[in-house]
């Protein structure tokens, strides 16, 4: 019916898809993949694809963090209750913790590096992708989609813009992390009282070791969900490209002229 | 005879091709050419095809994050508490962002404007005369941007 080719034995890939969820090589820019690290450990890996790492580092962020009281740490250094800061970090994990923190910002930006390398390769060799992949439980294919859509369902619910372009391993983490981190931090209740205007309720309410994570979340699914589905749609077009031109450029074809 | 026609490239594309086939166009009378897009030629707002290189969402969402961190720490102390200055945070910090990689842009590609031309695809059918009305209608209903003729 019509050519295919051949996806095996590809040195650069562009990208994978599965029913489960899309993983692409595209260009990054190291210092945004470094920021990421910087706000929640274990980001940086998931806006490269790199989940395993990602999900054992974010994890290892929410129980080291949580356990050091290092949120509680970093409000009262910010709002100058020195003392405070010290009674309350517990140093001997706080050292563990470090190590880590430092390592995901190296290792992203290294990543972020590497892999702009290998996307310059992947372009340089024709794109051979799979434009659909479907499983009895689940369909996934790239299509074009509108990027400033993504950003909104992240906005109202961080994680529904990834599961909206099928980047379910991020989207699916991240709306659990999102769901737990609302209900310990209390900031519907205090989301509530601040609309009624009882602020100083509200900021009594909080709970601020929990509530420090909501920002980086929020702000991070709005920006990952946004490139990828700018990526997804890229993929969409090469593929539709290297078809085309596989199948509709006859040298028999009668020109014009 | 030929028909020339423009397209973006989506599934309509594909749509279009295919039942120009079922309609009794052969194969080798579809010429399909993909467009590579001028490279360098940044634009002001991110499109659906585009956030790589020069994108106004880096640096808007980045300043976005840091300021509501920023607002949610403060707010502790502040008046209104920390939701409300996370959410300002988060606004202010964004529309700063936004506000600087505009201005970096513009110095960056001063004086390299051009319009973004959505056609992607450009499609040349060789068919008969009296398939040319039919053609045209597949392609108009398919989301063509432009279509022609040649009378040869």
């Amino acid at each position: 019916m019509f050519k295919t080719i051949n996806r095996k034995n590809q040195r650069y890939p562009r990208a994978v898809i599965s029913p489960f969820t899309t993983n692409t090589i595209n260009r990054t820019n190291p210092w945004v993949a470094a920021w990421w690290s910087a706000a929640f450990p274990g980001f940086g890996h998931m806006f490269l694809g790199r989940y395993i790492t990602g999900f054992v580092l974010t994890i290892w962020e929410i129980i080291l963090n949580l356990k050091a009281n290092i949120n509680l740490a970093i409000i009262y250094s910010f709002t100058g209750q020195f003392d405070q800061a010290r009674e309350v970090l517990d140093y001997k994990l706080f050292i563990v913790y470090i190590g880590a923190f430092v390592f995901g910002i190296w290792d992203s930006y290294r990543i972020s590096v590497e892999m702009n390398k290998r996307s310059v390769l992947a372009d340089r060799t024709d794109p051979v992708v799979d434009n659909f992949s479907m499983s009895p439980f689940s369909i996934n294919c790239f299509e074009k989609r509108n990027p400033w859509v993504s950003a909104a369902w992240s906005c109202l619910v961080p994680g529904l813009g990834h599961v909206y372009i099928h980047r379910l391993a991020t989207g699916f983490f991240v709306l659990i992390i999102w769901a737990l981190a609302v209900y310990f931090s209390r900031m519907l209740v205090a989301m509530h009282l601040t609309l009624t205007g009882a602020f100083s309720e509200a900021a009594a309410v909080i709970d601020p070791a929990y509530f420090l994570f909501l920002p980086s979340l929020y702000g991070f699914s709005i920006y990952c969900s946004y490139v990828y589905t700018v990526e997804y749609n890229k993929v969409f077009k090469a593929e539709q490209a290297g078809y085309l031109k596989a199948n509709y450029q006859s040298p028999d074809s009668k020109m014009p002229c | 005879m030929h028909i020339v026609a423009s397209l973006e490239q989506s599934l309509f594309l594909e749509l279009a091709i295919t039942e120009l086939e079922e309609k009794g166009i052969a194969k080798n009378k579809i010429v399909a050419v993909p467009l590579k897009k001028k490279a360098g030629n940044s634009r002001i707002f991110d499109t659906i095809h585009r956030a790589d290189g020069i994108s106004l969402f880096d640096g808007a969402m980045i300043l976005g994050t840091v300021f509501a961190i920023l607002g949610a720490i403060y707010g502790t102390v502040l008046k209104w508490g920390p939701v409300l200055w996370g959410i300002i945070g988060l606004f202010t910090g964004f529309a700063v962002g936004l506000l600087l990689d505009l201005l970096i842009n513009k110095r960056r590609t001063a004086g390299k404007k051009t319009k973004p031309i959505p056609a992607e695809v450009v499609l040349i059918i060789n068919c008969d005369r009296e398939q040319a009305e039919m053609v045209e209608k597949v392609l108009w209903d398919n989301q063509a941007l432009g279509v022609g003729r040649i009378n040869t």
